[in-house]
């Protein structure tokens, strides 16, 4: 670990930022300092996620993954966000952003200062963590340093590994680290993952900023952070946190725009989801999870729009599913959970899970309690669209372990997935519960 | 809600500081190896092969019986895998001409030459003529 790998990732995270802002500009998503500070977390994901999806299909095409093309990636899409906002006469105002005053600022403060002071210290742990998880050493990052070392898709690592049917999102992003830092530094590694927790929380409580007072917004993005299964995985370097960050701030974006219709929310999201699904095999599921709830709750002349995201997805999953096919790797879908005697075992343990107040405290049961609240007393459209997203991630969560005859229908995580998978409805409770509480609590001040 | 913040938040805050604490005391090889301290019957054998074994030369893995003192992790799936991450970009090959030998049978490499042997945990790096 050194100074001049800490310093070749920071630039390369400020690239993504910088990527994913010249997007959201295009999208017409801010026009001021304020709007760009409050995206700016998303604009780092949007970034990140834009890059992943470009180069797995890049990689699939056979294009040299090396420094050079790399930087040339970033520039380029860079310059394509920032010649597309000219052209759809996206302006910028440089007034001050404006922060505000009294209580609410110092409830800001406070929060922002308790979450800096836990992100400080998983910060010090992850500069210097060795790289322990199996998942991680098994294939997560034996697939990013293939890529590092081969420049592409090596078809002995990518078809002899574990798991050889995920996508390459997340190894690509390994790869790219290295090429940051200067080689395969394995240690300095988990400094990514880092960033993409704190890409996530500033995500979250930027687009939660104008829907949501700090009192609301703050505690269960605190919470989320902190419980014990959470927190304990922040920084393992697999794919498990990506994924939940890029499919629930997707849902999030889908949740805003079914409110106010910003088209550049459900452009932003599209790419979250393709970036998902490009990420682990449970990303499709997911993120057709997301876009069914978003048909189910929207009227049917938005639906064209979310047709548009749907089918831009679908045809970013294509490349990887080309190149697995190629190379006689399944899709590794599970089987029908019906008939083979294991769905009400799956059922009971996905209820468990859930509900396991060791993992995750008490987010799932508050997180219930107001989606129940807002189904009565708040905003409907979007407790109804929330509701439904978390029945079927949990449906998806059922059908996994019911599915495939070889995982155990108990929650030890070396033989079933359902703790890690479970990791996504934790976070979409985090990121909700601001919005339905704050649904209720304005119903109620209605006169 | 706050109450579960107060009441987790030190405690995470505290369980992340001690996690820096300890991770900050690994020497080099233990923060290098990082799982293989778990699954390698020995640190050396990983260490010596990423010395001897040129980065575009390849390997194969050959694990025999479990020896006393061994991991229970150290079975021959998770060995192997380790193997092809720790020592990336050399490749994982059964023709390989060097042979990562954990209490393996060393009669079925006859021509074999022990370039490196660790006898208590019956490990050893062998390669075959070329």
């Amino acid at each position: 670990m050194t100074v001049r790998a800490l310093a070749g990732l920071a630039a390369l995270n400020v690239a993504y930022a910088v990527v994913g802002l010249s997007l959201l500009w295009a999208a017409l998503a801010f026009r001021t300092w304020g709007g760009l500070l409050r995206l700016a977390g998303l604009g780092y994901l949007l970034g990140l996620a834009a890059f992943g999806v470009l180069w797995t299909a890049l990689l699939v095409a056979g294009v040299p993954f090396g420094v050079v093309v790399v930087v040339l990636s970033l520039v380029v899409l860079t310059a394509a966000g920032l010649v597309a906002g000219r052209l759809r006469g996206a302006g910028f105002d440089g007034a001050r952003p404006c922060l505000g005053a009294g209580p609410i600022l110092l409830v800001s403060a406070a929060s922002v200062a308790l979450a800096g002071m836990f992100l400080e210290a998983l910060f010090r742990t992850a500069r210097l963590s060795s790289l322990q998880e199996y998942d991680a050493w098994a294939f997560w990052v034996p697939k990013g340093l293939a890529i590092f070392f081969f420049d592409g898709l090596d078809v002995h690592v990518f078809t002899t590994t574990p798991n050889a049917t995920y996508p390459p999102l997340q190894p690509v992003l390994d790869a790219a680290a290295f090429h940051a830092m200067g080689g395969p530094d394995v240690v300095t590694l988990h400094v990514q993952f880092w960033l993409l927790v704190v890409g996530a929380v500033a995500a979250a409580a930027g687009l939660l900023h104008r829907h949501a007072p700090s009192w609301l917004l703050w505690p269960p993005l605190l919470l989320v952070l902190v419980v014990p299964r959470f927190g304990e995985r922040l920084l393992a370097p697999q794919a498990d946190v990506l994924l939940q960050v890029l499919v629930v701030v997707a849902a999030l974006l889908v949740a805003l725009w079914l409110r106010d219709r910003g088209d550049w929310r459900l452009a932003a999201a599209a790419v979250l989801l393709a970036a998902g699904a490009n990420t682990k095999r449970e990303g499709i599921l997911l993120a057709a999870s997301v876009l069914a709830a978003g048909f189910v709750f929207s009227r049917p002349r938005w639906w064209p729009r979310l047709a548009a995201a749907s089918v831009f997805v679908a045809v970013t999953v294509l490349p990887w599913r080309i190149w697995a096919g190629r190379h006689d790797i399944g899709a590794g879908a599970p089987s029908s959970p019906f008939g083979n005697g294991r769905l009400r075992g799956a059922l009971d343990l996905s209820f468990e899970v859930l509900y396991s107040n060791a993992r995750w405290s008490v987010l799932p049961v508050v997180a219930t309690i107001a989606l129940g609240a807002a189904l009565v007393w708040g905003d409907r459209r979007l407790a109804g669209y929330l509701a439904l997203l978390g029945l079927l991630f949990f449906a998806g969560g059922v059908w996994s372990t019911a599915g495939f005859p070889e995982l155990a229908i108990n929650a030890d995580e070396g033989g079933n997935p359902i703790v890690r998978y479970t990791g996504s409805m934790i976070f979409l409770a985090a990121v909700a519960l601001p919005l339905l509480l704050t649904s209720v609590w304005r119903a109620g001040e209605d006169p | 809600m706050l109450v579960a913040l107060a009441w987790l938040y030190p405690h995470a805050f505290a369980d992340a500081n001690r996690s820096a604490r300890a991770n900050a005391r690994l020497d080099n090889i233990d923060r290098a190896l990082g799982g293989g301290n778990s699954v390698l019957p020995a640190q050396a054998i990983a260490m010596e092969a990423r010395g001897r074994i040129p980065e575009d030369g390849t390997f194969a893995v050959s694990v025999g019986p479990r020896q006393p003192g061994w991991s229970v992790l150290a079975i021959p799936d998770s060995v192997a895998n380790y193997m092809r991450y720790f020592l990336l970009p050399r490749q994982m090959d059964p023709n390989a001409p060097w042979i990562l030998c954990f209490a393996c049978d060393r009669s079925a490499y006859p021509d074999a030459q022990v370039v490196w042997e660790d006898s208590p945990d019956a490990l050893a790096i062998l390669r075959l003529p070329s």
